[in-house]
């Protein structure tokens, strides 16, 4: 009885181990050799029990006009690659059931698709969170619609893309980190 | 003859006062022994037993494992490990941006090791406390949940949230089984039920709908293997069985609601799960010596009455009255209610095996009664709604008996309740004269006192 309570418990110690330690191991190498793009984004603040505060991106990159007459369905698995437009902006360049041979690419699922067979297919981007210290989401949010306001100044996720995976790795605007315009914020007196 | 209540003090105050009190040190375990060893004195003196005997009886109790101080400890063990383990969520939950990633990472899968440390040790020490026990498994618990969450709070991946619960209760799996932890088995099938909820009920798409959570069923039945060996087997019927026979039965009941097809074959798929909860609790394995304690009894009794009452209303019938019934029942949606309803068949004949089909409570044939009252619905909708009225009356008035058969104040009282429950539903819909519902009202209310009077002498008399 003992001996099978040890190998449970030596399997239960590898699974608990192998669960984080595979989401570590895909993110950092996305991270340490995937491509950067950014996306343009607006963010929200909400909070989730586990995680703590973040704010909510919603990008808009997130459709594509298809070539072909594939007929796309909701929730199908797809593969799309991005370039940068002329403002360096990440936007979709194609879109395939099939992962390209090279470069980077984002694997995801359809979310949205329009009657017709040329009209765009809309797709999950899913780096939608970027979690931020308790005391700096709400203000982190500020400085967002601020920056909404004033249309001078641009909000973007920027993003690191391997062969799949993505790592949201931080939130800009005006190219400052979010942290940094939120610390900045605290430190001057309203 | 009866002294009165003061003269009897004042004469036991007297004798214990002025009468030799034979010396006997006291160490007092539980509530039943402290009594007894409270009387030990008296009956040294009364010369009922000797005084080698008392001596024998204190040293018995001394010898005794002291069970309300291990109860406290089980109990600040779960408390401290819960606490402990919720506490770290919040602090890290917090994000501190001002830590570098790996620092991060570390401190995030700090607790898991510290949680695994300790169940190894008491693995391998094959430590039996059940306080360490189930207070590890309480933390590690939060611990596994934690090192999930870092993870996903310094790389920003994406929340789905079902998902994580899953991973969380399937890495939290084995705890249970490793340490023999019921507290852990509990926080599973909370967990279970959580993402079954979440997958089902919360994430409601406008392109899909709600999807049925099919890994619910699967996830939950992995658990019961600790349920047979721990309490089944051994035929131990403590708090942790309670509890946990309580969250197992209320977890099926809310989750069946998410495998939803139309609502006419979801109100036979609970009918079915109500009928299947009593027929469990006629098993000889699943009775408990108090009714409450007793999940199976109590939800499939309310349930079936609540569903019942339900039933007795218009829609429900006017709904049925209509050719997509039939398409329905051809459909894949009767899978859930089907399923369930076949697996009450064949528990009835497990049952009626061992029990006379009159000794089986009536509530337990429910389900077969409705599938009746539906097939006849499909044609005639307002006999069948007319029909559940009189199946009301009929439960109402055999609880009524049983509660009086077994001298059960709660169980008599229960009947008069659905009565009363069936009156104030008729209330509503009826075209009774209001004098006709006062009547009937005053006579349900003469019913109770008469009823609970009649009990009382009865109870009286026997003594």
């Amino acid at each position: 009885m003992k001996t099978f309570a040890i190998i449970l418990f030596v399997f239960m110690c590898v699974a608990q181990w192998v669960v984080p330690g595979k989401m570590i191991y895909d993110s950092e190498s996305v991270v340490t050799s995937g491509t950067v793009y950014n996306f343009k984004t607006q963010p929200i603040d909400p909070s989730d029990p586990f995680r703590g505060k973040y704010i909510t991106l919603s990008f808009e990159a997130n459709r594509i006009d298809p070539p072909g007459d594939h007929p796309w369905q909701y929730n199908e698995e797809v593969y799309v690659t991005f370039m940068q437009d002329s403002a360096g902006f990440a936007t979709p360049a194609s879109i395939s059931t099939t992962p390209p041979a090279e470069g980077a690419y984002l694997y995801t699922k359809v979310s949205y698709v329009d009657s017709g067979l040329s009209s765009p297919v809309g797709f999950e981007l899913p780096f939608d969170r970027f979690y931020l210290e308790e005391s700096k989401a709400s203000e982190a949010e500020k400085a967002y619609w601020e920056a909404q306001r004033d249309s001078t100044q641009v909000a973007y996720g920027v993003v690191r893309i391997g062969a799949g995976n993505a790592v949201l790795t931080d939130v800009m605007i005006n190219d400052r980190s979010i942290v940094e315009v939120v610390k900045a914020m605290n430190r001057t007196p309203e | 003859m009866e002294l009165p209540a003061n003269t009897r003090a004042a004469f036991l105050f007297l004798k214990n006062e002025y009468l030799p009190i034979p010396v006997i040190s006291t160490t007092p375990a539980t509530r039943m022994s402290k009594q007894i060893l409270k009387e030990l004195p008296e009956l040294v003196r009364a010369n009922v037993i000797g005084e080698e005997t008392a001596q024998r009886i204190v040293a018995y109790y001394q010898d005794q494992p002291n069970p309300t101080t291990n109860r406290l400890l089980v109990v600040f063990g779960i408390l401290g490990g819960l606490l402990i383990g919720m506490g770290i969520v919040l602090i890290v939950a917090h994000n501190w941006d001002e830590l570098p990633k790996a620092m991060k990472l570390g401190i995030g899968l700090l607790p898991l090791l510290v949680g695994q440390g300790i169940a190894g040790y008491i693995v391998v020490k094959n430590i039996q406390s059940r306080a360490w026990r189930e207070g590890c498994g309480a933390f590690l618990c939060f611990a596994i949940a934690l090192s999930i969450s870092i993870v996903g709070q310094v790389y920003n991946i994406e929340g789905n949230f079902g998902r994580f619960l899953m991973a969380w209760m399937l890495l939290t799996l084995p705890c249970i089984y490793v340490l023999r932890s019921s507290v852990t088995a509990m926080l599973y099938i909370v967990g279970v039920t959580w993402y079954a909820c979440e997958v089902g009920y919360f994430s409601y798409n406008f392109m899909e709908g709600s999807r049925a959570p099919w890994k619910y069923g699967p996830m939950l039945m992995l658990v019961l293997p600790f349920c047979y060996t721990e309490f089944i087997l051994p035929g131990i019927k403590n708090n942790f069985y309670y509890f946990i026979s309580w969250l197992l039965v209320l977890s099926l009941t809310v989750c069946l609601g998410t495998f939803q097809g139309s609502d006419q074959l979801l109100m036979m798929a609970y009918m079915s799960l109500f009928s299947l909860f009593i027929l469990l609790s006629e098993i000889r394995l699943f009775e408990t010596q108090r009714v409450l304690t007793n999940a199976f009894l109590v939800v499939g009794s309310l349930g079936i009455m609540i569903s019942l009452l339900i039933l007795s209303f218009e829609w429900y019938w006017e709904d049925i009255y209509d050719h997509s019934t039939l398409h329905a029942l051809a459909g894949v949606e009767t899978f859930v209610p089907g399923a369930v309803t076949l697996m009450a068949i064949a528990l009835l004949f497990v049952v009626l095996r061992t029990k006379l089909p009159a000794a089986i409570n009536l509530k337990a044939y429910a389900f077969l009664v409705f599938i009746a009252l539906f097939l006849l619905g499909i044609k005639m909708p307002g006999a069948a709604q007319l029909l559940v009225n009189l199946v009301v009356l009929v439960f109402a008035v055999y609880t009524i008996r049983d509660g009086a058969r077994k001298n059960h104040l709660g169980i008599l009282n229960y009947g008069l309740l659905i009565i009363t429950g069936l009156i104030a539903c008729r209330f509503f819909d009826t075209n009774f004269s209001f004098v006709l519902r006062g009547l009937l009202f005053i006579g349900v209310g003469v019913g109770f006192f008469a009823a609970n009077i009649y009990m009382i002498k009865k109870r009286k008399q026997s003594a």
